[in-house]
């Protein structure tokens, strides 16, 4: 009698196994998720929805009072024939994305061994090490971009001036004008803006490890490479894989690097997706052409983006299994 | 029956009075925007502070954008209703304006006002053709107006022992391959580089004017067509990539885009550059530049036309006009705005005093210092956008690919015949796509 009593008192679980929730815990969930809710479709789904919309007419600067007549799959189709628009995803992907991860990344994890070395921290230069790692990070993309512009300045560029006084060459190069020099130059002044925040989750991550595991795989008679791919490596894996997407968002989307740095130029030599879709829209005035261009790279960002959850999930329900 | 009045309801009355009457003088007073993009900002304030004075109920809030900027942002604007009441325009603007129902049309006001504005009355405006929409409404009023001009350094030109100033394409070339060759400085280093609004779009077009049609044109049934061939285009670029690759213009200019560029400038003043291409502001500013550097110092500069080609030398005619945006909620105090700034006197007699206001009177009128008589010889051959401006490919459309083309030209990517035809066919697809 009393066990029938206690289990009246228990909810019964529902046939599908889900709990079902009282209407004032329901009320509750719906008011605090409404707000969010309703940003997201003003400030996200609506926007989104809108740009489609545009991406299937001719919609132009000089006609934004009148909008746009439908003209379907024209820009999509445009777009995915014009050989100017492939040469901008290959520099969207290949010299922005994946060079310039690339160079992130592995500079990141070679400066934050140096950081966590014991040398540095044996010569006391650990702490100003990573104060002076800070400055780059802490310094705005535009004033970057111009003491950079500067350094690298033909006439007056303190680069070209010290190449030539130390004879390395003897007439002064135009780094961000030169084809072959402008894609190093740009990502360089990409690097050396965005590489502390990398160093710094490397950093965070390597002093997690406890020193234990090293000193077991030495007394097991590793050597330094294989503490390294055995032990560092292993640890290192989820900042990098995260490092690496979260790279990717921010290098893949990037417009202020290129357009302040380089116009897109020399001609279109470092047209990237993001300056194209600028150049379309407000110096061409085809808004309807960039909006489809805007949905491509979100397209391919969404990719991304999935890979990424996926990731965080894979991780998420792994840590879970192991507690 | 009389009604008693009360000391208190006296004094409440009058006190209610006073307090009444600085709101109905702020009611009175209103407020409009101006939208100045040239540098010359203090100047202006100067200028819009003096029309404050003689007009106590206006005030006037300047605001400030980059040339670069100002088109998308001014069209972005009127589109939602919020554009500034009076707006400074590039001189091809207003036509491409008025068909985007951005700008508010001045037909009235001129019918009202016209025999009193400016020096000489609507008539004597300059350039009034560039202020009509294709409906025959007036837009603008045109404010300024410019051409560019060579300027050179006369002392380098007598190193390099050239006596005059060349008057065909390659006499130029060749002078400014011979001071490079007896004085070790740049010839002609023009800016080479590529951004959306770069210097190559003029001189590519003084250069394909002098010598044939430009880029575009009407046809005989009324379309327009791409009036140069390939090979015409692919000649300017050849034109000007030989002085990159000769090396009397530095590599170095291709990390430039603007004829004022700072390293033009300071590369006149100091001697390092022999000539540049620029229009009379940016002239006046080295001179003015040279007298503050070297007091008593003779300027070792002189101007002279561009050169020639069969069609003779060729620049534009260019300029700033003013608009009133469809938005304003003030159009008689914008028209007043416009009205006073038009007037060569205060505004260009006191503040604005490096333009030239675009009205046959002042041009005429005007004097010009001896070094800059390339100038007024240059503005008689100058010619009006024409096709550029009133046929359905938009401006900058052309300028950015142009320049692109250019760019791509001079630094290998791509060969002169390839851009010269990528850059065809792309303004006969955009001729294709607008005129559907």
């Amino acid at each position: 009698m009393a066990s029938h009593s206690t289990a009246s008192a228990v909810p019964a679980p529902a046939v599908s196994g889900r709990r079902k929730r009282p209407p004032s815990e329901r009320g509750f969930l719906f008011t605090a998720l409404a707000p969010p809710f309703f940003l997201l479709i003003c400030f996200y789904v609506y926007p989104t929805v809108f740009n489609v919309e545009n991406s299937l007419t001719d919609l132009s600067l000089f006609g934004l009072r009148d909008g746009g007549e439908w003209i379907g799959l024209e820009n999509y189709v445009e777009l995915m024939t014009s050989p100017d628009f492939r040469r901008v995803v290959w520099n969207t992907v290949v010299w922005l994305t994946v060079v310039g991860v690339s160079v992130r990344i592995v500079l990141g994890l070679a400066l934050a061994f140096l950081l966590n070395s014991a040398t540095l921290k044996r010569w006391r230069l650990s702490t100003i090490s990573r104060i002076l790692l800070i400055v780059p990070w802490a310094t705005p993309p535009v004033v970057a971009i111009i003491v950079w512009r500067w350094l690298l300045d033909p006439r007056v560029g303190a680069v070209n001036a010290a190449l030539i006084s130390l004879g390395i060459i003897d007439q002064p190069i135009a780094f961000l004008a030169t084809a072959g020099w402008v894609w190093p130059a740009v990502i360089t002044i990409i690097t050396w803006n965005t590489l502390p925040l990398v160093t710094l989750t490397f950093m965070a991550s390597l002093q997690s490890l406890p020193h234990e595991l090293i000193e077991a795989a030495e007394i097991d008679g590793a050597s330094k490479w294989q503490v390294m791919r055995y032990v560092y490596i292993p640890h290192l894996k989820p900042a990098i894989v995260i490092m690496v997407l979260m790279s990717t968002f921010w290098t893949f989307n990037n417009f202020i690097y290129i357009w302040l740095t380089t116009g897109a130029g020399p001609g279109t030599y470092t047209n990237v997706m993001a300056t194209e879709i600028y150049i379309k829209a407000f110096i061409e005035g085809r808004l309807g052409y960039s909006s489809a261009a805007g949905v491509v790279m979100a397209t391919i960002m969404t990719i991304f983006g999935l890979i990424y959850l996926r990731v965080i999930a894979e991780r998420e329900l792994k840590e879970e299994g192991e507690a | 029956m009389t009604e008693k009045i009360s000391r208190r309801q006296v004094v409440a009355g009058a006190a209610g009075l006073a307090l009444a009457a600085p709101a109905v003088h702020a009611q009175q007073q209103v407020t409009i925007t101006f939208r100045f993009n040239d540098p010359e900002a203090p100047q202006m304030r100067g200028a819009l502070d003096e029309f404050e004075r003689r007009n106590p109920d206006i005030k006037v809030t300047m605001q400030r954008v980059s040339w670069g900027d100002a088109q998308q942002q001014y069209l972005r604007e009127a589109a939602v209703g919020s554009a500034p009441d009076v707006a400074q325009l590039a001189f091809v603007w207003p036509r491409a304006f008025g068909g985007a129902r951005s700008l508010r049309p001045l037909d009235d006001y001129i019918q009202r006002d016209g025999a009193r504005l400016g020096a000489g009355g609507w008539d004597g405006f300059f350039a009034r053709d560039l202020a009509v929409g294709a409906d025959n409404k007036v837009y603008a009023i045109p404010w300024t107006t410019d051409t560019f001009a060579m300027m050179y350094n006369k002392d380098l030109f007598a190193q390099a022992g050239i006596t005059s100033f060349p008057t065909d394409w390659e006499a130029l070339r060749a002078a400014s391959q011979t001071i490079q060759q007896r004085t070790g400085k740049p010839g002609w280093a023009f800016p080479a580089g590529s951004c959306g609004t770069p210097a190559i779009w003029f001189f590519m077009n003084f250069y394909w004017w002098s010598k044939g049609p430009g880029l575009i044109d009407r046809g005989s049934d009324g379309r327009f067509l791409v009036s140069m061939t390939p090979q015409q285009i692919q000649e300017g670029f050849d034109y000007y990539n030989r002085y990159l690759q000769e090396g009397h213009n530095p590599r170095a200019s291709l990390s430039i885009c603007l004829w004022g560029a700072p390293e033009v400038v300071e590369g006149m003043l100091s001697g390092n550059i022999a000539m540049c291409s620029n229009p009379d502001t940016v002239a006046i500013e080295i001179l003015d530049k040279w007298a503050q550097r070297n007091p008593g110092r003779p300027a070792p500069f002189a101007t002279a036309p561009h050169p020639a080609g069969p069609n003779g030398s060729r620049t534009f005619f260019g300029g700033r006009m003013l608009g009133i945006s469809p938005n304003s909620r003030f159009p008689e105090q914008a028209w007043k705005l416009i009205q006073y700034l038009v007037t060569p006197d205060p505004t260009f007699a006191r503040f604005y005093t490096n333009y030239t206001p675009a009205q046959q009177a002042a041009i005429t009128a005007r004097a010009w210092a001896p070094e800059m008589s390339g100038y007024p010889a240059q503005l008689r051959t100058a010619r009006s956008w024409g096709p550029y401006g009133t046929g359905p490919v938009a401006i900058p459309f052309m300028w950015n690919a142009v320049g692109r083309a250019a760019g791509s030209v001079f630094i290998g990517e791509k060969t002169a015949a390839q851009a010269s035809q990528e850059l065809h066919d792309a303004i006969s697809r955009e001729l294709a796509r607008n005129q559907r």
